[in-house]
């Protein structure tokens, strides 16, 4: 859930039309019609992405007249098809995947069940990946490709490129050759399933 | 014990700086050292064997940095640059925190200098990745000149910026493709430890190859696909590829302890140099790391020109001091008190997921934000620890910044600094303040808990020697024979 109390302004005096903005924005809520940067208001989530990149500082972050939440009800949703999801994504229901918005994965669990099919769609309804921006893309691709939906990086776009490895994906070679350095795949592993598997608050499993 | 002679007046803590990320330095009326029974310790008084510094020192500190960056740099091989090549010297916005920033400036200064000298290519420039700021090497490169320094070749380069993807021996990973749009590159860092809590001190000085030179694809791998310790091998797995091997001519590090610039360290073999800044790491901020640990309650004020998790105190960011409660550097132990790992492992109702994970350190009784930025997901630290933010301007700038839209709604807010330290001394009953406010060469604290620290200092300098060390070296699989080298 988030509270969405900004907004991307365009200044049009300084603008360029060179399109960094729609190519950094994870909700797709900004693109350059006729070489000038244009806003969709409702579908911003003030991540600030355009605001930090415009090569021309054509773009602040302004404050909402009427500022609103966004998030998907989880309780509207069969448990058990979350977590079967999660599961198969590598991840705890429970568990927090953006630490700036504070989305965990259920959310986006239910987010998919309710028919979101890409990153751009679901960070929209849930508020993931407009914080930072950054360090929850992949959990996010995971439970996509998951769910059986194919990914398709949004073309000439820099949103995401695509799923990278996991824990459950290191080449067995690798964890061998590098057992003494230090990095405890085997027993990452099994701490990340653990976290995977351990029962929500009143879960019976 | 004469405690007295061991005490000093406070240090100069880093002044406030202008950038988007804070409140204008005006508005910083009152550094916390500036308040009654506040005083310093050297850091080479408490730990007599810390190796003598280059910075802090007299008014030819930065001549003699650069002095030590031209000696280190003369002798590595850099016969693979021709004149008619290009140069990518990588930087990363850490190094600009350290130490007030110039000696990291020097160094790129230095190196572009060098290899134009030494090679005759004069197409050099200047990449310097940032992490969640992205505006925030921008603002580093016209602050310390070195746009003009690079001929106005000098660009901050961020996470989302175009990308390039890497095979590796795990799979594709992606790195930023300004980072690399160059015939070679030069790795300019630093052996400062800053978040043992992420990397613990395994392969740092090969981190950045998956952090500030990565895609955010990289860096969500690291914080997310692998598990705290194996993370680690995201950088290495990059640096490995054939990609940035057929790139990469050496690397040139800012040789760093908690308590100054100790000289520069330069080499072709990323690894050798890599096993150096594991002991630096481990032996010297391992020290200081383990002293904290021994504090039972304070108070811990924030009051440096940096995001929360990085202000300074002793070379120790505030993120470590967060875990301080536990050994960051075991790696028998998987989960510190705070990584982004165990955040994420948190229930709906604030509990760990598993039941075995150690609480964030619980000397800290009550955190006093005097001054320090925006531009880090700082709820969780709010959220569990109680926080007194100085001033309505810095929590008006906390609800404009994306990353901490609900941060102040679990802070308090003081009028002024004195306000708040007064609030604090009465709700925690302690008088131990510890001030992470970036002095150079020291600490500055409250005499009680100057006390504990000089009465404890000798006992953990013995237990890191003869206990710690050897265990976390072996850990890594660092040549214990390096221990006699360095001594």
């Amino acid at each position: 859930m988030k509270k969405v109390t900004l907004l991307a302004e365009v200044q049009d005096d300084l603008c360029r039309g060179c399109k960094t903005c729609e190519k950094v924005c994870p909700v797709l809520a900004i693109s350059v019609i006729d070489r000038k940067a244009k806003v969709k208001a409702d579908q911003c989530r003030a991540c600030g992405n355009c605001e930090s990149r415009c090569p021309f500082y054509a773009i602040k972050m302004v404050k909402r007249a009427e500022p609103f939440t966004i998030g998907v009800d989880v309780a509207k949703h069969d448990r058990e098809a979350i977590r079967e999801l999660c599961e198969k994504a590598h991840l705890n229901p429970e568990q927090v995947l953006c630490y700036c918005v504070g989305v965990r994965a259920e959310e986006v669990a239910a987010a998919i069940l309710e028919g979101a099919k890409t990153p751009e769609e679901i960070s929209l309804r849930t508020g993931i990946r407009t914080g930072c921006t950054i360090e929850c893309v992949q959990p996010l691709l995971r439970l996509i490709d998951a769910a059986g939906i194919e990914l398709k990086p949004i073309e000439n776009g820099w949103q995401w490129y695509g799923i990278t490895p996991t824990a459950w994906t290191l080449p067995e070679e690798t964890v061998e050759k590098y057992s003494e350095r230090g990095f405890y795949f085997r027993e990452d592993k099994e701490l990340l399933e653990r976290i995977v598997h351990t029962p929500l608050e009143g879960e019976d499993r | 014990m004469d405690f007295e002679k061991l005490m000093h007046e406070p240090i100069k803590p880093i002044p406030p700086k202008q950038s988007i990320y804070g409140i204008d330095p005006s508005l910083v009326k009152t550094r916390i050292s500036e308040l009654p029974n506040i005083v310093s310790l050297y850091l080479r008084e408490l730990f007599p064997d810390l190796p003598p510094v280059l910075l802090p020192g007299g008014p030819d500190a930065i001549d003699k940095i650069r002095s030590a960056a031209r000696e280190a740099l003369m002798k590595v091989d850099m016969s693979m640059i021709k004149p008619e090549h290009s140069v990518n010297v990588l930087a990363s916005h850490h190094g600009f925190t350290l130490f007030g920033g110039e000696p990291y400036a020097e160094l790129l200064k230095t190196i572009r200098d060098v290899v134009e000298e030494r090679t005759g290519c004069t197409n050099i420039r200047l990449r310097a990745g940032v992490g969640m700021r992205f505006r925030e090497t921008e603002e580093y490169i016209k602050r310390y000149g070195l746009d003009t320094h690079y001929k106005g070749k000098a660009i901050g380069v961020a996470p989302i910026d175009e990308g390039v993807a890497i095979e590796t021996e795990i799979g594709t990973l992606y790195g930023l493709k300004k980072v690399y749009d160059a015939d070679w590159i030069i790795h300019a860092h630093h052996t400062d430890v800053r978040e043992v809590h992420f990397h613990r001190q395994v392969d740092k000085a090969v981190k950045p190859f998956g952090m500030s030179y990565a895609r955010c694809e990289t860096r969500s791998t690291y914080h997310q696909n692998l598990g705290p310790r194996a993370a680690n091998f995201t950088a290495r797995a990059i640096f490995e590829s054939e990609f940035v091997q057929s790139k990469f001519a050496f690397a040139a590090f800012l040789n760093c302890g908690p308590h100054g610039v100790i000289g520069v360290d330069c080499d072709n073999d990323l690894y050798a140099l890599n096993d150096r800044a594991t002991f630096v790491g481990c032996q010297l901020y391992g020290k200081i790391m383990t002293l904290f640990g021994e504090i039972d309650e304070c108070i811990a004020v924030l009051d440096f020109p940096c995001p929360v998790p990085y202000v300074f105190s002793a070379g120790v960011i505030y993120a470590n001091f967060l875990g301080a409660n536990s050994d960051l550097y075991d790696l028998d132990k998987p989960l510190p008190p705070y990584t982004w790992y165990t955040e994420a492992f948190c229930r709906k109702d604030g509990k760990p997921i598993l039941e075995e994970t150690p609480p964030m350190n619980p000397a800290i009784k009550m955190c006093v934000h005097n001054y320090a930025w925006t531009g880090y997901p700082s709820e969780f630290f709010s959220k569990n620890i109680p926080t007194v933010v100085v001033g309505e301007e810095q929590g008006k700038l906390f609800d404009t910044d994306s990353m901490n839209i609900r941060d102040m709604d679990h802070a308090v807010t003081a009028r002024t600094s004195e306000e708040a330290m007064e609030f604090a001394y009465k709700v925690t009953g302690t008088d131990k303040v510890i001030i992470f406010d970036g002095a150079m060469g020291g600490l500055n604290c409250s005499k009680s808990l100057a006390k504990l620290l000089i009465e404890k200092a000798p006992i953990v300098s013995e237990k890191v020697e003869k206990e710690l060390l050897p265990k976390w070296l072996k850990q890594r699989g660092v040549d214990l024979s390096i221990l006699e080298t360095y001594k």
